[in-house]
């Protein structure tokens, strides 16, 4: 056989490291990707929140976070004595997202609601240039990208019996989830998350009902902006601060909503774990000399359309149903 | 003789609508003919802009090609794409690689290809990966089709940068862009030469898109966006016309993309960048959904924005100079926000109306304008005596004065007005 098949094949160019050669790196990898996917499940939580209630793909999420996350370290650098600490920065990222979400959906959003998809679309990827290019403005001077601060380090790592785990990443897995659990408790126990499912369910009838809607409506931007923006606190660290740092998380997020469906909230952490697991997953054990670490996105990605072309609603999503 | 690129503009597009809009002939010919002035005038152009100018307007030409294919796709067809820019950085690559290489995907060896070739295989190599990706498309609409391809924007750079054997990495590939045609060689110059090649494929491929979109196909594509359910009901064929949209809009797509290698002589991973292809959607916005015109409209606020607004919102005294050169794209984003909020239609939708216009009509009303001043000014005096009525109540002497106001032409209520709700009854 001499085809360049063949000359491929003696070049190595299809060989990718095992899974059982070494066990503590697939371990570790498992993990690292449970704690990255906590990051893409709150973003993707936060694209359903604001889906399930107004049909909104919100192109804009990651920028918002970006934004918030420059911010907290304009913020870190000034110097304040009590908000320089990383503890009390991760949680000031969620009340400016949740300030920063309410503004945007009462300036921007509001007056487009309920006008066409392409309108609102294209409503929030001029929001996304918007607040990239600002960000830019302001910030991309000097050197990029800027290193953020994490309450724990990045670099110690952790035993935690089948593998080493950096002490950030387990910082992330557990806010991710803590935050999640949260919001959990809010929409399932509590008078207002009642009131804002109920909006996503039925606007017209929440409303007959005594609901504010226009301020569930806000509350459910505001909830995503804080989403946005702890998250964006969290990985900041790990990806180090760029304009565009956050929109690789964003596609991921949006795998991950997608996967899950983008009406169903437990959709969204699923989805989100599998993605970060997957991502790593595909990062390592495919042959790098044609796919690789490199290729992790666009393998994520296709990933995704392909299961999107056998289940269209995700896996956990409705079929949404439309009269003509 | 030299010219600025705005009194070019001014002159040029105010000509042609003059020529649109005076009262002569049919409509029809007032239409060809108003085009033909404008073609003439962008054909001078070369020889008035200088370099810059010039190339700003080779990239309108490009810029419009794609926008065009995108508004098939998204205006016409009602999917909404952010993946356009695949398409167009495609055709930018075909193009450098078949013109770069003397040995094509490292297999074939092969003189470089004449230029024109490369435009055209360009087209339909990037059609050919329309029809990959529209026939999967097909199972998803709306946001779902939107965020897949995003995924696939996203995705082509970075294969790009993966397989640099063969596209050049991120340094890409450079490679000399066309001479000019021995005849041409005296008349004009290089950049002239790329802006004339550029306009050339604009005409024909506007020529083209307008005879697919005014006929049969054109309807069934606006009958699909606007109910898939009544177009199949009506016998059309929604799968296939879904698909032809992305064939017809990645083929548009492809060959602006091989132009924009052709001009600028070097096609890297970021040629056409995320924010580039979200550029092209909010082009079309701007410009106008489903309309030739406002894709080109489009691309000239998409070329002209960063380059002259960015200057004209420097002049503001709460800005600082440093918004022109850090952050062209803010103003860019305010513009698309805006022009969503105010203008739904895009500037071509507002255009469409001014055309509806008649001169002659507009002058009628023109000479009305004195009795209409008149009449108002009539109605606003009458308003403000019986705001005094209405304070002080009838019988005080403040009632509106009869004599000023002209009974009986129609402008104002022969009765006396009611008495004011809020004084309540008796």
């Amino acid at each position: 056989m001499h085809g360049p098949l063949s000359a491929l094949l003696q070049a190595g160019v299809f060989l990718a490291p095992k899974p059982w050669d070494d066990p503590r790196l697939f371990g570790e990898q498992i993990v690292l990707g449970l704690a990255t996917g906590a990051v893409y499940a709150l973003v993707a939580l936060a694209i359903v929140l604001i889906y399930r209630s107004t049909d909104i793909i919100n192109f804009a999420q990651s920028e918002m976070a970006m934004f918030g996350t420059f911010a907290m370290w304009s913020i870190w650098l000034s110097g304040v004595p009590f908000f320089s600490n990383p503890w009390a920065l991760l949680v000031l990222a969620g009340l400016f997202g949740l300030g920063f979400g309410a503004v945007v959906e009462r300036v921007v959003i509001r007056p487009v609601e309920g006008k066409p998809l392409l309108t609102i679309v294209v409503v929030t990827l001029g929001l996304f240039l918007l607040l990239n290019s600002v960000a830019t403005w302001i910030w991309a001077q000097g050197e990029l990208p800027k290193s953020f601060p994490s309450p724990l380090s990045v670099l110690k790592a952790v035993d935690i019996g089948f593998a080493n785990i950096p002490q950030h990443h387990l910082l992330i897995f557990g806010v991710g989830v803590a935050t999640m659990v949260l919001l959990g408790l809010l929409f399932n126990y509590t008078k207002l998350g009642l009131a804002m499912r109920a909006t996503a369910q039925n606007p017209l009838a929440a409303r007959l009902m005594g609901i504010n809607v226009g301020n569930m409506l806000t509350l459910g931007w505001a909830l995503s902006g804080t989403l946005g923006g702890i998250s964006g606190a969290l990985i900041a660290p790990v990806l180090s601060l760029h304009p565009a740092f956050m929109l690789s998380v964003l596609l991921y997020a949006f795998a991950a909503a997608v996967l899950g469906g983008l009406n169903s909230v437990p959709g969204a952490v699923v989805g989100g774990f599998i993605i970060g697991v997957a991502e790593n997953l595909l990062g390592t054990y495919t042959p790098h000399a044609i796919l690789g670490p490199e290729m992790k996105l666009p393998l994520a990605l296709m990933l995704l359309v392909a299961i999107l072309l056998v289940r269209p609603t995700g896996l956990l999503g409705e079929r949404a149903v439309r009269r003509v | 003789m030299e010219m600025e690129v705005w009194p070019f503009l001014a002159l040029s597009l105010g000509v042609t609508g003059l020529v649109r809009l005076l009262p002569w002939g049919t409509e029809r010919q007032r239409i060809v003919a108003s085009l033909l002035v404008l073609l003439a005038f962008m054909c001078w152009a070369p020889f008035v802009l200088d370099n810059f100018r010039l190339f700003q307007m080779t990239r309108i030409a490009v810029l419009g090609l794609a926008l065009l294919g995108l508004n098939i796709l998204t205006g016409y067809n009602g999917q909404v794409s952010l993946g356009h820019g695949a398409f167009v950085l495609m055709g930018a690559y075909t193009v450098a690689v078949l013109l770069d290489r003397k040995e094509q995907l490292n297999l074939i060896d092969a003189s470089p290809w004449p230029f024109w070739a490369t435009i055209i295989v360009a087209g339909i190599l990037a059609a050919a990966a329309g029809l990959v990706i529209g026939v999967p498309s097909l199972r998803l609409s709306g946001p779902y089709l939107a965020i897949a391809t995003l995924a696939v924007m996203i995705s082509f750079p970075i294969i790009v940068r993966k397989y640099g054997a063969f596209t050049g990495g991120s340094q890409g590939l450079g490679f000399s862009r066309p001479p000019q045609p021995p005849f041409l060689e005296d008349l004009i110059s290089r950049e002239a030469w790329m802006y004339f090649l550029c306009l050339l494929v604009l005409v024909v491929m506007v020529l083209l898109g307008w005879n697919l979109l005014r006929g049969q196909f054109g309807r069934a594509l606006q009958a699909v966006r606007d109910s898939e359910v009544a177009a199949a009901a009506m016998g059309i064929d929604v799968a296939r016309v879904k698909v032809l949209a992305f064939v017809i809009s990645a083929f548009y797509g492809g060959v602006a993309g091989a132009l924009l290698g052709l001009i600028s002589g070097i096609v890297n991973p970021d040629t056409v960048d995320i924010v580039q292809s979200i550029n092209y959607l909010a082009g079309i916005v701007i410009g106008g959904l489903a309309s030739i015109m406002g894709s080109i409209i489009g691309a000239a606020a998409l070329v002209f924005i960063p380059s002259d607004a960015a200057k004209v919102v420097a002049k503001l005294p709460i800005l600082s100079s440093d918004v022109v050169t850090r952050a062209p794209g803010a103003i860019q984003g305010a513009v698309v926000i805006v022009v969503m909020l105010l203008m739904p239609y895009g500037v071509a939708g507002v255009l469409h109306r001014l055309a509806r216009l008649r001169l002659d009509q507009i002058a009628a009303r023109w000479r009305e304008a004195p009795a209409l001043l008149s009449r108002s000014l009539q109605r606003a005096s009458w308003a403000w005596d019986i705001r005094l009525w209405a304070r002080h109540g009838p019988g005080t002497g403040h009632s509106p004065r009869e004599g000023v106001v002209g009974r009986g032409q129609g402008n104002l209520p022969t009765q006396q007005p009611r008495e004011d709700p809020t004084k309540g009854g008796q």
